[in-house]
């Protein structure tokens, strides 16, 4: 057998995996989206989705970008206090809690989220037992900031495991470097740790942005219904009028939003690693 | 009085107690290095001065200041690490500049101070350069920039030229020597290599299972270690039990200060030593044994032959070849012979 012949036989499997599973249901996707059932070519299912759901666009993108922003923030701030800070057995416990998260689906998430943030919900209820507020000035948190909450409390897992662990794997002399020349805790963090991961950070967040566009049971569970994120539309297109080719056009820009994002933090990465070079 | 001075420091890991009493003391100005095999504890010693570690008990004072439970940021001692913990994402200049920014030195002085400092480490013109493009001599002459140019009141060097391969280690350790020379700085270096503690340092503190065994000047240690484990560990590395029984044709010991009717144990250099065909009727100072040649190495200056002594294996060298299976005569001068007690016999 030529050795040619036999590479395509070895790699045969696994192209067709995902050939069949991947790119074949992306590529019916796409076509179903810019033709009609007779498979003419046509944009009325863009300009359908551009009349009926961009306020929906601009929502999901505000909230994914302000999930993603506190999502960086709360991350940074736990791996940081992980990794740097002097009182070990609170570390030890740290690191036990924020990792729970990563062991709930977001429909369980989603669940705890509503008996949580309702206007009689578990926080509130709390907070009027503890005398801080009357029953009369709760709020329900359902909406778009507990889409938000949700959001940040099912990510921050993911985010804060790789970050802290990219920020762990850093060389500690370095770390020790910086502090005997005089650097506080927050100067080290800013000036030399965060700094060297960067691109970890992006991977995190990238993929939680991939992760939070994708999810249909938190907004359909916890947001009001208008405005509402692009999977719940998804749906909404499918089960109430079976209208698959809006459903894949919306499916296309949900995909292109996070090609931009991708496409942004692949641009910054061959920036910062020209520059090193 | 002492510019640093370590007072009854113990330090553990756990139940473990890896620093036991140390006391040391070391002068403005002077450069003392911590020897020991790896585990001994220099490089724990190293890190509670500069407070990496918490002490156990004891202190250590600075300019006559308690500086024990000072966190490292607060202490003026920096180190030069192993591995130079350079910081890639900043170019040389900048790495160099970190100490300076972080104690809000004006920028028209900081530019100043690391030009002097480039020209003294002799890296002008490379202050724009990615740390990740220098070479390890370089990187380590940018770790030792960026440490001094914030004039600490010691400089710590871990195990600095362990990375470098043997040329450039050879440089760099004279070059780290007139550097402190010529700029009077204190410091105290950790090595394992025996070499480099005798060339770099003032004085020499050699530590064992975390005790420190001697201390003294680089002669001292080397001609008159006070413990065996100095002697074997500056390369008197040929033991011998003497009984007093044991005097005979084959083996004979004439030491003109030192009672023979205990047990001792004998240690001296395979250079100390010399080779010859028969020294049966001369009645020698020093250590004289008969043998058989086992085994010969070539070294370059000479040969490094195993002579066996009936259980014992000896080693000497000669600049002569002798032949496998001769019965040679090894002989060992008194000066060179470091002569313990031994306890485990007498007692």
């Amino acid at each position: 057998m030529r050795a040619s012949t036999r590479n395509i036989l070895m790699i045969g499997p696994a192209a067709v995996m995902v050939l069949a599973l991947f790119l074949y249901p992306l590529g019916f996707s796409i076509v179903s989206a810019v033709t009609h059932d007779d498979y003419s070519l046509t944009l009325t299912h863009f300009i359908k989705v551009f009349e009926l759901y961009s306020k929906d666009i601009q929502f999901t993108v505000l909230i994914v970008l302000s999930s993603v922003l506190i999502l960086a923030l709360l991350s940074i701030a736990i791996s940081a206090m992980i990794v740097l800070s002097p009182f070990k057995r609170l570390v030890a416990i740290l690191s036990m809690l924020y990792r729970l998260p990563l062991f709930i689906p977001f429909i369980v998430a989603a669940q705890m989220m509503r008996t949580f943030l309702a206007k009689n919900g578990l926080m509130n209820n709390t907070i009027v037992a503890a005398g801080l507020l009357t029953p009369m000035d709760t709020v329900s948190f359902l909406g778009w900031t507990g889409i938000i909450i949700t959001f940040v409390w099912k990510q921050l897992a993911f985010t804060t495991l790789l970050i802290s662990g990219a920020m762990a794997a850093l060389d500690q002399s370095q770390i020790r470097a910086a502090q005997n020349l005089g650097a506080s805790r927050l100067r080290i963090l800013i000036q030399i740790m965060i700094p060297q991961v960067l691109p970890t950070i992006g991977v995190a967040l990238v993929l939680s942005t991939v992760t939070i566009m994708s999810v249909l049971s938190v907004p359909l569970m916890i947001g009001t219904g208008s405005p509402t994120m692009i999977t719940a539309d998804m749906a909404f297109r499918v089960n109430s009028y079976g209208d698959y080719h809006v459903a894949n056009a919306l499916g296309m820009i949900s995909y292109l939003i996070c090609a931009a994002l991708a496409w942004f933090y692949l641009r910054q990465t061959i920036k910062e690693k020209g520059a090193m070079s | 009085m002492a510019h640093l001075s370590i007072q009854q420091l113990q330090v553990s890991y756990g139940d473990k107690t890896v620093l036991h009493n140390i006391d040391l003391n070391i002068q403005q100005g002077e450069m003392v290095a911590l020897l020991g095999p790896s585990g001994c504890g220099k490089t724990t010693l190293l890190n509670a001065l500069c407070g990496f570690v918490p002490v156990g008990s004891g202190s250590i004072f600075m300019a006559g200041k308690d500086i024990t439970n000072q966190p490292p940021e607060q202490r003026n001692i920096t180190m030069v690490f192993q591995s130079y913990a350079l910081w890639p994402h900043m170019t040389v200049a900048q790495n160099i500049a970190y100490g300076l920014k972080v104690r809000r030195v004006p920028k028209t002085e900081i530019a100043e101070r690391i030009k002097e400092m480039l020209e003294i480490v002799k890296l002008s013109g490379l202050e724009n350069e990615k740390v990740t493009q220098l070479s390890g001599g370089q990187r380590q002459r940018v770790a030792l920039a960026r440490a001094l140019v914030v004039k600490p009141d010691i400089l710590v060097l871990d195990e600095p030229l362990s990375n470098l391969d043997a040329k450039v280690r050879l440089s760099v350790r004279h070059e780290i020597k007139a550097l402190q020379q010529r700029l009077g700085f204190t410091s105290v270096i950790v090595t394992h290599d025996q070499e480099e503690a005798l060339v770099m340092a003032d004085r020499v503190a050699v530590l064992n299972n975390g005790h420190i065994e001697q201390i003294g000047t680089p002669e001292e240690i080397y001609q008159s270690p006070k413990t065996p484990f100095v002697a074997d560990f500056m390369g008197a590395d040929n033991r011998f039990v003497y009984a007093p029984k044991i005097t005979g044709k084959a083996f004979r010991l004439y030491l003109p200060k030192t009672s023979l009717e205990l047990h001792h144990l004998i240690y001296f250099r395979s250079s100390a030593a010399s080779i010859c065909k028969d020294l049966d009727n001369r009645n020698l100072d020093g250590l004289t044994l008969t043998g058989t040649v086992e085994q010969s190495a070539f070294l370059g200056q000479n040969y490094r032959h195993n002579v066996r002594h009936g259980e014992q294996l000896i080693q000497a060298d000669s600049p002569d070849c002798w032949p496998l299976d001769s019965e040679v005569s090894v002989h060992v001068p008194p000066h060179a012979l470091y002569v313990y007690p031994h306890m485990a016999r007498s007692a």
